[in-house]
């Protein structure tokens, strides 16, 4: 219990390793939330409203009412084209003075205006005026349409690339943390003979191994609680209501990659050749197992490799569960890659791993 | 239960690493209470012996008996009642003194007051500082006084001293000296021959993973075939060289100009020596006798020095 908390200390007084741990990812977050978090332009509709009729207005209230962007109202042309060049929008939807007008000069037409780097929003903006005018179309000549969509969403909810990140967020930091902390760490007690030294007293192996992994998973579950934390209350992420769950599989991970981290520091000599490890195993894993991008968008070939990294299995069963409310029985597989590399990893760390050398 | 007093017993004791001997054949025993040291350069095997009966490193054969118990097989018994300082270690950066103290305490069924052992060693003040902003000398009474945090009875010392500068390194003597005051037994290592014959009650000189001395440290040193020394300056030697040639070996000091030492096998060509040396009127003169690093000289045919050249066994 005293080296738990000796090892508690151990942790919270190494600036460096808080860094990694703690800061470190939450940079991630706050660079990711403020691109891809609260929308604050991308989805933005500037509307510009000349007309006074009964239509017009109809309309303004459908785009306000629909959830898929927001709508700004604004004077003239001019000033919504500012917005854009601001990226406070994307798009402008300009209703001419007589549109809707009971006469024969009335405007007939809608203008869209929109920002080619923003061709998402804009389409879909397209699609709602048009489907709109559709409607008021057949109205005005008494038809019904006769074949009609139904569409459905894949997901419960929404979420947002953003939402997508943040997850791959959580699995970063406790990948990271964990494979490095502890390669160096076993790595520089053992240069230090600490590791020698602690042989030289009664206490059970085990025990401080035990104690080790018990102060790590404290640290994650900070870890994983702050980066939730700011994603979703500083920047409007979602990672769904089973907040428990995500826990349950980050302290999974977690162990994994402690594992990883013993394996790493009984495969090295010194210190430094741990860290060095340790970074070529973490670096292409945050970009191979799907961190910041969806890994099935890569060449098959690839995919089928790195689907099996042990980042990979992790983050899709994290992502199921936060963002599509599924749980980690749906997907077994994934499960039993997870096991399948904690198992391999136990059991060359028991192998392998020595307090001391013969 | 045939000799109370023996606390320590080792026997035909071999370590290969492949086909390389570290340890070959030795046998000792260490008694109740006293200073053992094992004494030799780098690489002759002392570290290897030393780790084998702490009980890090297990014996290719032999038999290693520790207050009655083999470390082989009863490890844990011996473990509670040893105290062990590893050469050259290093303790938690981000721990202060006291937190290392009342941790690997915590790892016995019983344990020393933290601050009373630090006071012991002069450190009390510090018992809030990492072990990085220690000095060397503080360091190493730390890391000394960390092997005493079970009461042991037996204290293993892996070349305390390397690497301190002189008052240090007598601080630390010092410090050695209490802890045999306290009735606990000490084996350690060293290359400093001084620092054995100060020190140790008996030292056993190794060579080539072999022990080729074994006894008191003052009967070691009378072993010395020639156990008289003659220091003294002078600048006419010419006249009395051949003389002295004949009853002892002169040797002039490589350096210092016209500084001499003459080593002599018996008393009665010490004053021989000593009237034939006082006819030149010496700048200086001194009588000694011979040291332990003579000895070691002469059973080794090698000098000790300081520089790592020989192959560290890890």
């Amino acid at each position: 219990m005293r080296l738990f908390v000796a090892n508690l200390k151990l942790l919270f007084r190494n600036r460096q390793l808080l860094f990694w741990s703690l800061a470190f990812p939450l940079i991630f977050t706050a660079i990711f939330g403020l691109f891809f978090g609260k929308d604050v332009g991308g989805g933005s509709v500037a509307l510009v409203n000349n007309s006074k009729t009964e239509l017009a207005s109809s309309l303004e209230t459908a785009l306000e009412k629909s959830d898929l962007f927001s709508v700004r109202t604004e004077s003239s042309v001019e000033s919504a084209k500012k917005l854009i060049k601001k990226n406070l929008a994307s798009t402008i939807v300009e209703i001419p003075a007589t549109f809707g007008q009971n006469t024969p000069t009335a405007a007939k037409t809608i203008k869209i205006i929109f920002d080619p780097a923003a061709q998402q929003t804009s389409a879909v903006v397209t699609v709602f005026v048009d489907k709109f005018l559709t409607g008021v179309n057949y109205k005005l000549q008494n038809a019904k349409p006769i074949y009609s969509l139904d569409v459905e969403k894949t997901v419960e909810g929404t979420f947002t690339y953003f939402d997508f990140v943040l997850i791959g967020l959580i699995g970063m930091a406790l990948m990271n943390s964990n494979i490095q902390s502890l390669a160096i760490n076993m790595a520089r007690y053992r240069e230090d003979k600490i590791l020698k030294r602690i042989t030289t007293t009664p206490l059970p192996t085990w025990k401080f191994i035990v104690a080790e992994v018990a102060a790590h998973l404290v640290l994650n579950i900070i870890q994983v609680a702050v980066i939730i934390a700011t994603g979703v209350y500083l920047f409007g992420g979602h990672v769904g209501n089973n907040i428990g769950l995500l826990f349950v599989l980050s302290l999974l991970g977690a162990v994994l990659f402690q594992l990883i981290g013993f394996v790493i520091a009984s495969a090295t000599k010194t210190a430094s050749a741990a860290e060095g490890m340790s970074t070529a195993i973490t670096i292409p894993m945050m970009f191979l197992s799907g961190v910041f991008f969806p890994i099935d968008q890569l060449p098959h070939w690839i995919f089928s490799i790195v689907s099996y990294l042990p980042l990979s299995p992790l983050l899709r069963m994290m992502r199921e569960g936060a963002l599509e409310n599924l749980s980690p029985w749906s997907t077994p597989m994934n499960l039993i890659i997870v096991f399948a590399w904690i198992l391999v990893a136990l059991g060359f760390a028991v192998w392998r791993f020595r307090l001391t050398e013969e | 239960m045939t000799d109370m007093a023996v606390v320590i017993v080792v026997e035909n004791l071999v370590k290969r690493y492949g086909k390389l001997a570290a340890v070959s054949g030795i046998s000792f025993e260490v008694q109740k209470g006293e200073v053992f040291g094992l004494l030799g350069e780098n690489g002759a095997g002392k570290t290897t012996t030393l780790e084998i009966i702490e009980g890090l490193r297990r014996p290719t054969s032999g038999i290693v008996k520790v207050l009655g118990h083999d470390v082989a097989r009863e490890m844990s018994q011996i473990k509670t009642r040893i105290g062990v300082q590893l050469q050259s270690s290093a303790y938690y950066s981000y721990l202060t003194l006291r937190e290392i103290l009342e941790l690997f305490g915590s790892f016995y069924p019983k344990y020393l007051p933290a601050d009373k052992l630090l006071k012991s060693v002069n450190l009390l003040e510090k018992a809030k500082s990492y072990v990085t902003q220690l000095s060397g000398g503080q360091r190493q009474r730390f890391s000394i006084v960390a092997s005493l945090v079970n009461d042991p009875q037996i204290v293993f010392l892996d070349e305390p001293t390397t690497g301190l500068d002189p008052l240090a390194r007598r601080n630390l003597w010092e410090l050695i000296a209490q802890i045999k005051s306290q009735g606990k037994t000490i084996v350690l290592t060293t290359h400093y021959m001084e620092e054995a014959e100060l020190l140790c009650d008996r030292v056993a000189i190794m060579d080539k993973g072999k022990i080729i001395a074994l006894d008191k440290t003052h009967k070691l040193v009378e072993q010395a075939s020639k156990p008289f020394k003659v220091s003294f300056i002078s600048d006419r030697t010419d006249t009395v060289a051949s003389q002295l040639k004949k009853i002892g070996t002169l040797t002039e000091l490589g350096g210092k100009t016209d500084h001499f030492e003459i080593t002599l096998a018996t008393a009665a060509s010490l004053h021989k020596a000593l009237d034939l040396i006082r006819t030149l009127q010496p700048a200086s003169l001194t009588v000694t006798r011979a040291s332990l690093e003579d000895v070691f000289i002469e059973k080794t045919g090698k000098t000790i020095t300081e520089e790592e050249n020989a192959p560290v066994r890890r």
